[in-house]
C-alpha cells in the first residue's frame, strides 16, 4: 500500500499544496447580539473586520518538509486552519492534493467523553474509512501510543502527554498524504519522541508532505528544509532555514526587547534588602554600541551598566552582580573588588552619583532567559553587610537562531574526526 | 434535504457509532444499564396513577378512570420527552462539540442527527411498557361494567385496543424523526449566532409542552374554543397520531397525517438548508 503511494508522489510530482491570494477575516462584535442582526436585517455588516491571515501565496511541493514560524497571533493557527480545509478563506483560494492529517492542538479532534479506542475510530470514519480499513490500522495505533489498557478508558482521564501520543499516532497512522503538526506537541518523554522522528523520518523517504508550525526557528531548522515565516497575516519571509534567519532573527530582538524592557520596568516585585546608604538605580544593558537592548545572541558583546546614588555615608562600599538562568541555576558572580587588580572605592558623601560597569567580551551563553541581582556591601567590617541587596533586577534573553551548540555555556570547541588511510581533519570554533 | 440525508447516508457509519455510543453513554456505570429506559416509565405511570387517581381524582370524561388516564398521558409523555430531549440537544450539539467542528473537518450535519435518532431509540425502548399496559386493561382487564360500556360506546370511544393499524407506528417514528431534525438543525445553527436560544428553549419547550394535549384531553381545549391551536400544533397531531395507534388500534386521521408528512419535510427541508448555508461559518461563529 505505501509502495503504490510512493510511486504515485514520486511519477506525480507537482504541488502538495497551493495557495492564491488567500485571506481570512473575521468580524468582531461589539456585542453579540449584533452578530443576529448581521444574520437576519439587511444593511451594511455591524462590527470590526479583523484579517487573521492576508495575501498569501504558497507553493508547497509534495514530499518536501515545511516549517512554519511566527510568534503568537501572527496567523499560523488560521493558515492552518485554512489549509486543512477547517475553515473556509473570505478571498482567495486554496488547492490540497491528497489526505490530510493534523495534529494541530492538544486534545483537538478527540471527544473528551469517549475513550482511546472510540476516538480511534471516529477520527478514522470522519477520514471515511471503512470498517475493515479500521481495524486494520487499529492495532497498529495503539501499540504505537503505547497506551496499553487505557486506550478504553475516557480521554479525559488522560495526561497530556497521553493526549499527544494517541493523537500523534492517529495522525501517522491514518495514511494520509500531508501531515500538518504542531511541533510542540510531537513530543512527549525522549522514548517517544524518538519514535516520533522516525515515523516523520519514514514519511519524508514515502514522499509525502510535511507541514511543522512552530514560534521557534531552533527546533523547526532540524526537520525542514524550507521555512515560512509568519507576521501578522501575511508571509514575511520564505526560503531555506539560513535565509529566513536572519529576518526571524531581527524580529525576535525586537519582540524580546519589547516584552523584556516593559518587564525590567515593573520588576520591583522582588526582594530588596540593605541598610541603603548606597542604591543602585538604573540598569541598562548592550550589546554593541550605546543602544540598550535586552536580547542579545552568544558571542556578542555583553555589558550592564548600573548606576547608582548615595543618600548617607557608606566607610567601604562594594558593587557586585550576580547573572542567573531563569530557572534559578546560578552562573556567573562577581565583584570589583575581589579580583587580582582590584578596583576600591573607599568611604562614599552623601549626594555621590557614578554607575559601574561588568562586561563580558564575548557572551558566552546560549539560548534562554537570564536575569541579574546586584549587590552592594559594605566592605570595612570584617564581614561585608548589605547595603542594597537587589534580586532580580533585570531580565534579559540570549536569542540564537543557529542553535550550533546546546545546554547553558557557549563554549569554544575544536573537533577532530581520523579516519584511517586520511589525515585527520579539525574544526575549531 | 435531499443533500442533507446524502450527507448522512455517506456518514452512516459515523452516525452509528455516535448513536451507539450515545446509548450505551446514558446508562454507563448503572448496574440496570438499558432497563433504566424501561423502569421510568412504569415509575412515571405508577406516579401518574397515583397522582390522578388517588389525590385528584381527575377524569378526563365521566367513563375514563385514573388507570386510564395515566396511560394515555404517559403515552403523551413518552413521546414528548424524546421530542423535547432532542430539541435542546440539538440546539447545543455545535457548542458542545466545538473541539470536533473548529479542530477538524468535521460534518456537522452528524451531531443533530445522532441526537435525534439516539433519543427515538430510547423511546423505543420505552414503548413496550405502553403496550403492555394496554394489553393489561384492554385484555387481561378489560372493563366489564356496561354502564361505562354504553357511555363509551355513546362517546365513541373503543377502549384500549391493539390492531393492525400499528403497522404505521415506523411512519409515525420517521415523521417525529424528520421533523425533529428540522427544527433541532434549525436551532443548532440559529444558536451560533444568538447563544441565548440555548437557554429559551427550555422555555419555549415547556410552554410547548402544556400548549399541546398530554395532560389534558383535546376535547377539553376544543370546547374552551381553542381547537385552532390544536390545528397549529403539529405535535398534537403526532402524539395523537400515537395514541389513536397505539392505544385505540384505530388508523389515524389520514389528512392530519398527511399534513404531518407534509410540516415536518417542509422543516426538514428549511432547518437542513439554513444549517448548511451557514456552515462553512461554524468553526469561525464558534
Amino acid at each position: 500500500m505505501y509502495e503504490t503511494k510512493k510511486d504515485k508522489a514520486l511519477i506525480g510530482g507537482g504541488s502538495a499544496i497551493v495557495a492564491r491570494g488567500l485571506g481570512k477575516t473575521y468580524r468582531l462584535y461589539d456585542k453579540p447580539i449584533h452578530r443576529l442582526w448581521d444574520l437576519m436585517l439587511p444593511g451594511k455588516p455591524r462590527g470590526k473586520e479583523f484579517w487573521a491571515v492576508r495575501d498569501v501565496y504558497l507553493d508547497i511541493p509534495r514530499g518536501s518538509t515545511v516549517g512554519i514560524i511566527g510568534e503568537n497571533g501572527a496567523g499560523k493557527s488560521t493558515l492552518l486552519k485554512l489549509l486543512t480545509g477547517i475553515t473556509h478563506p473570505t478571498v482567495g483560494e486554496v488547492h490540497v492534493d491528497g489526505r490530510v492529517a493534523s495534529l494541530l492542538e492538544l486534545g483537538a479532534g478527540f471527544h473528551p467523553e469517549f475513550s482511546g479506542a472510540e476516538n480511534i475510530r471516529l477520527n478514522c470514519s470522519i477520514l471515511g474509512m471503512t470498517d475493515e480499513e479500521i481495524a486494520e490500522r487499529f492495532e497498529r495505533i495503539v501499540e504505537f501510543s503505547e497506551l496499553g489498557e487505557f486506550i478504553h478508558r475516557p480521554v479525559n482521564t488522560y495526561s497530556s502527554g497521553m493526549q499527544v501520543r494517541l493523537g500523534f499516532s492517529v495522525a501517522t497512522s491514518v495514511d494520509p498524504d500531508i501531515l500538518i503538526i504542531d511541533e510542540a506537541l510531537a513530543v512527549g518523554d525522549e522514548h517517544f519522541k524518538g519514535k516520533c522522528i522516525n515515523r516523520l523520518n519514514e514519511f519524508q523517504e514515502q514522499g509525502k508532505t510535511t507541514l511543522f508550525v512552530s514560534h521557534d526557528m531552533g527546533s523547526v531548522k532540524s526537520m525542514c528544509q524550507q521555512v515560512i515565516l509568519m507576521h501578522e497575516g501575511r508571509v514575511l519571509e520564505q526560503g531555506t532555514a539560513e535565509e529566513v534567519a536572519d529576518e526571524y532573527l531581527k524580529r525576535a530582538h525586537a519582540r524580546g526587547n519589547d516584552r523584556l524592557s516593559s518587564l525590567n520596568r515593573t520588576i520591583d516585585a522582588y526582594p530588596r534588602w540593605g541598610s541603603g546608604e548606597v542604591r543602585t538605580t538604573t540598569v541598562e544593558m548592550f550589546a554593541e554600541g550605546n543602544k540598550p537592548t535586552q536580547t542579545f545572541e552568544p558571542g556578542m558583546p555583553f555589558r550592564v551598566r548600573v548606576g547608582y546614588e548615595v543618600t548617607g555615608d557608606c566607610a567601604d562600599p562594594v558593587f557586585g552582580m550576580g547573572l542567573y538562568r531563569s530557572d534559578g541555576t546560578y552562573v556567573n558572580g562577581s565583584n570589583h573588588y575581589w579580583r587580582r587588580d582590584p578596583i576600591e572605592i573607599g568611604p562614599v558623601r552623601n549626594g555621590e552619583k557614578g554607575y559601574v560597569e561588568m562586561a563580558f567580551e564575548s557572551l558566552p551563553l546560549l539560548k534562554g532567559q537570564y536575569y541579574l541581582t546586584l549587590f552592594v556591601y559594605d566592605h570595612s567590617k570584617p564581614a561585608p553587610t548589605p547595603v542594597d541587596h537587589r534580586e532580580h533586577a533585570a531580565v534579559f534573553e540570549v536569542l540564537d537562531g543557529r542553535q550550533m551548540q546546546h545546554g547553558l555555556l557557549f563554549l569554544p570547541t575544536r573537533w577532530t574526526v581520523a579516519r584511517s588511510g586520511q589525515d585527520p581533519r579539525s574544526s575549531q570554533e | 434535504m435531499f443533500r442533507y440525508l446524502r450527507t448522512i447516508r455517506d456518514h452512516r457509519q459515523l452516525v452509528a457509532d455516535f448513536v451507539r455510543r450515545d446509548l450505551r453513554a446514558r446508562y454507563v456505570g448503572s448496574s440496570m444499564g438499558f432497563f433504566w429506559s424501561v423502569v421510568f416509565p412504569i415509575i412515571n405511570l405508577i406516579v401518574f396513577t397515583f397522582v390522578f387517581r388517588m389525590i385528584l381524582n381527575a377524569r378526563w370524561s365521566d367513563f375514563q378512570d385514573g388507570t386510564t388516564v395515566a396511560v394515555i398521558m404517559l403515552m403523551g409523555i413518552v413521546i414528548w420527552s424524546a421530542f423535547a430531549e432532542s430539541m435542546s440537544r440539538c440546539t447545543n450539539s455545535l457548542v458542545e462539540n466545538s473541539n470536533l467542528i473548529q479542530k477538524v473537518v468535521f460534518p456537522a450535519e452528524v451531531l443533530p442527527t445522532y441526537m435525534v435518532i439516539s433519543s427515538l431509540i430510547n423511546m423505543l425502548i420505552s414503548f413496550p411498557v405502553v403496550l403492555a399496559a394496554v394489553i393489561w386493561l384492554g385484555y387481561v382487564d378489560p372493563i366489564t361494567d356496561p354502564a361505562v360500556l354504553a357511555k363509551m360506546a355513546e362517546a365513541g370511544d373503543p377502549g384500549f385496543n391493539l390492531g393492525p393499524s400499528l403497522v404505521v407506528l415506523p411512519l409515525l417514528l420517521l415523521l417525529q424523526g424528520l421533523l425533529t431534525a428540522g427544527l433541532g438543525m434549525f436551532f443548532a445553527a440559529f444558536n451560533l449566532f444568538w447563544r441565548d436560544t440555548f437557554h429559551l428553549m427550555g422555555v419555549a419547550l415547556t410552554v410547548w409542552m402544556f400548549a399541546t394535549p398530554i395532560f389534558y384531553p383535546a376535547l377539553a381545549v376544543e370546547r374552551k374554543g381553542f381547537g385552532w391551536l390544536l390545528d397549529l400544533n403539529p405535535m398534537h397531531w403526532l402524539i395523537d397520531s400515537y395514541r389513536r395507534i397505539g392505544l385505540n388500534g384505530q388508523w389515524p386521521e389520514w389528512s392530519r397525517l398527511g399534513m404531518l408528512a407534509l410540516v415536518s419535510m417542509l422543516l426538514l427541508h428549511l432547518g437542513s438548508s439554513f444549517f448548511r448555508s451557514q456552515k462553512n461559518r461554524f468553526p469561525d461563529l464558534l
